[in-house]
């Protein structure tokens, strides 16, 4: 009979623990653009002998990417904005693409809120290095897929 | 000889009854119970953004089962570093309910078993401030007071017991499945009423029901009477000792 009703305590805590604490986020909550790196003509991948990333917002210049030797990269958009001016420096060569996109809300989970979500309407890029910048797939979400396929 | 299938024919029927008057039976009273949930208000004082008031009214079909409805009021508010966010609304379930104790033991008085519902809520949602920072900064936005239709299944395995004459308490888990929360994929509710959270297609917790029980009809439960081993066959034949219910019959109170 008492351990009976040491189970139901248990039971019934266990329940009523969630509504007591706070919970921790601990999903992501980052919709990136993913890009892969492209070797024109080929299609093969190619490794990057340096990339750095910057986007341009009003205020100052925003630090994205910094890396070497990568075949792809992700990159946030501006979730203040309808669209981002991002520089491009591919082996110390520079390019600009203007992405502009519409933004959406997503409820991720009660602990980590809401994120917004884009949907790409255009994409626009100079060619000093850049072949071309292809979108593959329009949805900017949390889910790890391919985005964009640049070329150079 | 017309005599003689008479007598024969009455004999037969008089038999016939001593043998179905020898049968084990029980009285199960059929009750009507209305009750409320004590856990909701339990639950407001550990956690004030939640409001969530209950009641459940039940008949018994018969000995095993029972015909479930209620109704729950709840009011969510959450203030979160990145969101605002209220929802209220207005749920009703209606299923049923499956006693798996013995007729013999429950005498009307007391649950063990298993229900199964379906919940539909009617629901308003509204985040006045959403937040969403990343490297480039903040994004804002809000989401105006928006009305929807949610519907779930609810599995809930329970106890009940009489408390004193006429009163029963009782507790049920509960295992929700999200049908739908009528909102589409993005914008699932934080906190959908009646449910729990609406970004969970799975929704779990307790509730605790005090409720009044008033006796409306009586029946009478055939109880198999337990197998006597057959002598004949030896004092090594085992037969089970089941108590199964076969059949009832009803008569008024």
């Amino acid at each position: 009979m008492k351990s009976g009703f040491r189970i139901t305590v248990l039971i019934l805590l266990t329940l009523l623990s969630p509504a007591c604490s706070e919970q921790a986020c601990y999903d992501d909550t980052d919709p990136l653009v993913n890009v892969i790196l492209l070797e024109s003509g080929t299609g093969a991948a190619k490794k990057s002998v340096s990339l750095k990333i910057t986007g341009l917002s009003g205020a100052s210049p925003v630090e994205l990417v910094t890396a070497t030797s990568v075949t792809k990269f992700s990159v946030p958009l501006n979730p203040a904005e309808e669209t981002s001016v991002i520089v491009i420096v591919l082996n110390g060569v520079a390019d600009t693409a203007t992405v502009s996109y519409s933004n959406f809300l997503h409820l991720v989970s009660p602990e980590c809120g809401y994120t917004l979500y884009n949907v790409i309407n255009s994409l626009n890029t100079t060619h000093n290095i850049i072949d071309s910048l292809i979108i593959e797939n329009k949805n900017i979400t949390v889910d790890g897929e391919r985005n964009m396929r640049l070329f150079y | 000889m017309a005599k003689g299938i008479c007598v024969f024919s009455i004999s037969l029927l008089l038999l016939t009854c001593i043998r179905t008057a020898a049968q084990d039976t029980v009285t199960v009273p059929l009750n009507f119970r209305a009750g409320f949930d004590i856990a909701g208000p339990v639950l407001q004082a550990l956690n004030r953004d939640l409001v969530s008031y209950g009641a459940v009214a039940s008949v018994d079909l018969n000995e095993n089962f029972a015909a479930v409805g209620g109704v729950r009021y709840s009011s969510f508010s959450a203030s979160e570093y990145s969101y605002d966010f209220k929802s209220r609304g207005l749920t009703f379930v209606v299923g049923a309910d499956k006693n798996f104790i013995k007729p013999k033991m429950m005498a009307g008085k007391h649950y063990a078993g298993i229900g199964m519902r379906y919940g539909l809520t009617f629901y308003g949602q509204e985040a006045p401030r959403l937040e969403y920072t990343n490297p480039w900064g903040t994004g804002a936005s809000s989401l105006p007071l928006s009305r929807h239709t949610g519907h779930f299944l609810e599995l809930t395995p329970g106890v009940r017991t009489e408390l004193f004459p006429g009163v029963t308490i009782g507790w049920n888990l509960y295992i929700r499945l999200l049908l739908g929360a009528g909102t589409g994929d993005h914008l699932k509710p934080i906190y959908l009423p009646g449910f729990g959270d609406g970004s969970s297609g799975v929704a779990t917790g307790a509730a605790y029901y005090v409720s009044i029980s008033i006796p409306y009809k009586k029946i009478r439960v055939f109880i198999k009477p337990k197998a006597v081993p057959d002598e004949e066959e030896g004092d090594d034949v085992t037969v089970p000792s089941t108590n199964t219910v076969r059949s009832g019959t009803r008569s008024g109170l």
